[in-house]
């Protein structure tokens, strides 16, 4: 028998809900306040930085490639940020422009260096991790750099708690969802991640594609960064240290194979959101660091298992 | 192709019989001479440890004459096993003393014992290294450095002042494995305590801005009648402040540890009520001076508490 993809990937976002809506009750029963308002909104206020990455990163694990340098970039260009803000006393506009520009250069160095050399992104993007972090302690001389209220607004909530990072950061969703399912871009990125020998015997050259793909996760890190400077009013040259794990987990937990060929973006929101749930609830039931660890650890475990059995269930 | 492999290794074993031959004879200088003394600390990424490294610096600019100084720091905060391999590469250049600020006060215990039985002078500054080690080495290591434990204390006991008794309050601790880490949540805890105050919960921001947000964001959708903060580094006290201002609950006090620039706008606006400064500059100094004065008498002073001062606006 087989199944539309369209009901395949209804049935896979259908029980990544159930999941979620389990945790949520699984929290209330523990927490006194965790369904409410505030957690809701808590949440929305904090999720949009991984979430924007989060949707760059289903990109390159599409094309069967990784990004570990996005904790890093995050940190350059929140640094370029600030000190173009408070240093150089540019106005908003220019010092959103250049960070957004940083982060689009290291996406293109980690592309060009990936697709031309045909490097495994794996290495090339552990470089970069070291590269900017280095450039995030040598814009800051390694001190966090308070901004104030300059950028406050982007973060600042408008209604229930919902901020224009958090609209933003659904319309990356949207965006990405469209690209991936409607365009020919999107088929020739889920095309790349399956087989790139039969890309290539198809007359398609997939190197421009792949630098895009780690430019667009660039140019997303770069808006993280920001969204993430106007909430917390400071940029940190050690921020987003272990980030790339997280949101690798939390689009691995939405379903995209990091084997590349195989995933969605909508399913990697939900994924963000099942893994920010689950570290907030944590925090609110007052869980000591080793269990935190423990828990999330076997969720990124049991969501790849569960994963393998949709996947089989799929090609049966 | 093998014989092309060889000539890095070549290279590799001239390099080493070359720093081995100028090792020795930097150890069999003659005596008189300017004493070699390193300053390792831990991570320099960390602002702490820069101030630290300033303070060093100024130091040797007006002594100049007297020593030359060499300034170590690791990668990472945690990385045990470089400062370890630093400490046994200065024991090959032949130094004569070794001002540590120990990443771990356990495992760097041996490394301590080695250069000490190669005949250097060594001095623990900041973070104290294990008794108990020590003494299983049967060695004697002067201390220079802050009561965390005191400074945390101060500021709890400034913040209980603006509280009630029975007022809830909660701690976001830094790596619960850092001596320091446990230290400041100790202090916070005794005044606390004293001063009738209700600790709700105790987490982890791992000395980072970005969890602490989250923890304290937590926290207050928790406990809606949570009054007070207090953040065992200033970083994380930052993270509590934005968690704070998003949640809408102003009346709720947030205090830090260390006296990061990042934080004097925010001590003068109010939104974070007090922190503490534990004068690294004045740590490394009086370290340094330790150690000249152990290799000119060939005495070890004893420990010394370096002062940690309340910092509020």
């Amino acid at each position: 028998m087989k199944r539309s993809p369209g009901l395949a990937a209804a049935v896979n976002a259908a029980q990544m809900t159930a999941v979620l809506a389990g945790i949520i009750v699984l929290f209330s029963l523990y927490s006194r306040n965790f369904i409410s308002l505030k957690t809701f909104q808590s949440i929305a206020n904090q999720i949009p930085s991984m979430l924007v990455i989060a949707v760059g990163m289903t990109f390159v694990l599409l094309i069967a490639g990784i990004d570990l340098s996005v904790g890093s970039v995050m940190a350059l260009c929140g640094t370029v940020l600030s000190v173009a803000l408070v240093d150089w006393h540019w106005g908003v506009l220019p010092a959103v422009l250049v960070c957004i520009a940083a982060g689009a250069f290291c996406g293109l160095v980690n592309g060009l260096i990936t697709a031309w050399w045909a490097i495994p992104s794996f290495i090339v993007t552990l470089g970069m991790l070291e590269m900017a972090r280095g450039g995030a302690y040598l814009m800051t001389a390694s001190r966090t750099k308070y901004i104030g209220s300059s950028i406050d607004v982007i973060s600042e909530p408008l209604v229930l708690g919902i901020s224009l990072a958090f609209l933003a950061a659904l319309l990356v969703v949207a965006v990405g969802q469209l690209i991936l399912n409607r365009t020919v871009l999107g088929r020739y990125i889920v095309g790349i991640g399956t087989s790139e020998e039969t890309m290539r015997l198809s007359g398609i050259d997939s190197r421009p594609i792949k630098i895009a793909v780690f430019v667009f996760l660039g140019l997303l890190v770069a808006v993280a960064s920001i969204f993430q400077c106007s909430r917390l009013e400071a940029a940190d040259p050690n921020a987003g240290s272990g980030l790339e794990l997280r949101v690798i987990a939390a689009v691995v937990i939405g379903g995209t194979s990091p084997l590349g060929g195989r995933g969605s973006v909508l399913t990697t929101f939900l994924g963000v959101l099942i893994l920010s749930s689950l570290e907030y609830g944590l925090d609110q039931i007052g869980a000591t660091d080793p269990v935190k660890r423990l828990i999330t650890g076997a969720v990124i475990i049991s969501a790849v298992i569960l994963d393998l059995y949709r996947k089989r269930f799929r090609a049966a | 192709m093998r014989r092309t492999a060889l000539i890095p290794l070549a290279v590799f074993l001239a390099a080493m019989v070359f720093c081995g031959a100028s090792a020795s004879a930097q150890g069999s200088a003659p005596r008189g001479r300017k004493p070699t003394i390193v300053l390792l600390m831990k991570s320099l990424a960390n602002e702490f440890f820069l101030t630290m490294e300033d303070g060093a610096r100024r130091y040797w600019d007006a002594h100049r004459q007297d020593f030359d100084l060499l300034l170590r720091g690791i990668k990472d905060e945690r990385d045990v096993e470089q400062q370890i391999q630093i400490v046994d590469q200065m024991i090959a250049q032949g130094v004569d003393a070794i001002v540590i600020a120990p990443a771990d006060s356990k495992a760097l215990v041996p490394a301590c014992a080695r250069a000490r039985s190669n005949g250097i002078v060594v001095v623990n500054i900041d973070n104290k290294l294990d008794d108990t080690v020590l003494k299983s080495k049967g060695l004697r290591v002067p201390f220079v450095g802050p009561d965390n434990s005191r400074g945390a204390e101060a500021v709890g006991r400034f913040l209980a002042a603006h509280l009630r008794k029975g007022d809830k309050v909660s701690i976001i601790e830094g790596i619960p494995t850092a001596l320091n880490a446990i230290e400041r949540t100790r202090g916070f805890t005794n005044a606390m305590t004293l001063g009738g105050m209700n600790v709700v919960s105790v987490q982890t921001g791992l000395w980072e801005m970005d969890k602490a947000s989250t923890v304290a964001a937590a926290m207050l959708t928790e406990y809606p009648d949570l009054k007070a903060i207090l953040c065992g580094n200033d970083s994380m006290a930052l993270g509590a402040v934005s968690a704070v201002k998003a949640a809408g609950r102003r009346e709720v006090r947030v205090v830090g540890f260390d006296n990061i620039s990042a934080v004097h706008v925010m001590l003068k606006k109010g939104t974070i009520l007090a922190t503490a400064d534990q004068h690294a500059d004045l740590i490394a100094v009086t370290g340094i001076e330790y150690a000249l004065q152990a290799l000119r008498t060939g005495i070890q002073p004893p420990d010394t508490e370096t002062p940690v001062d309340l910092v509020t606006p």
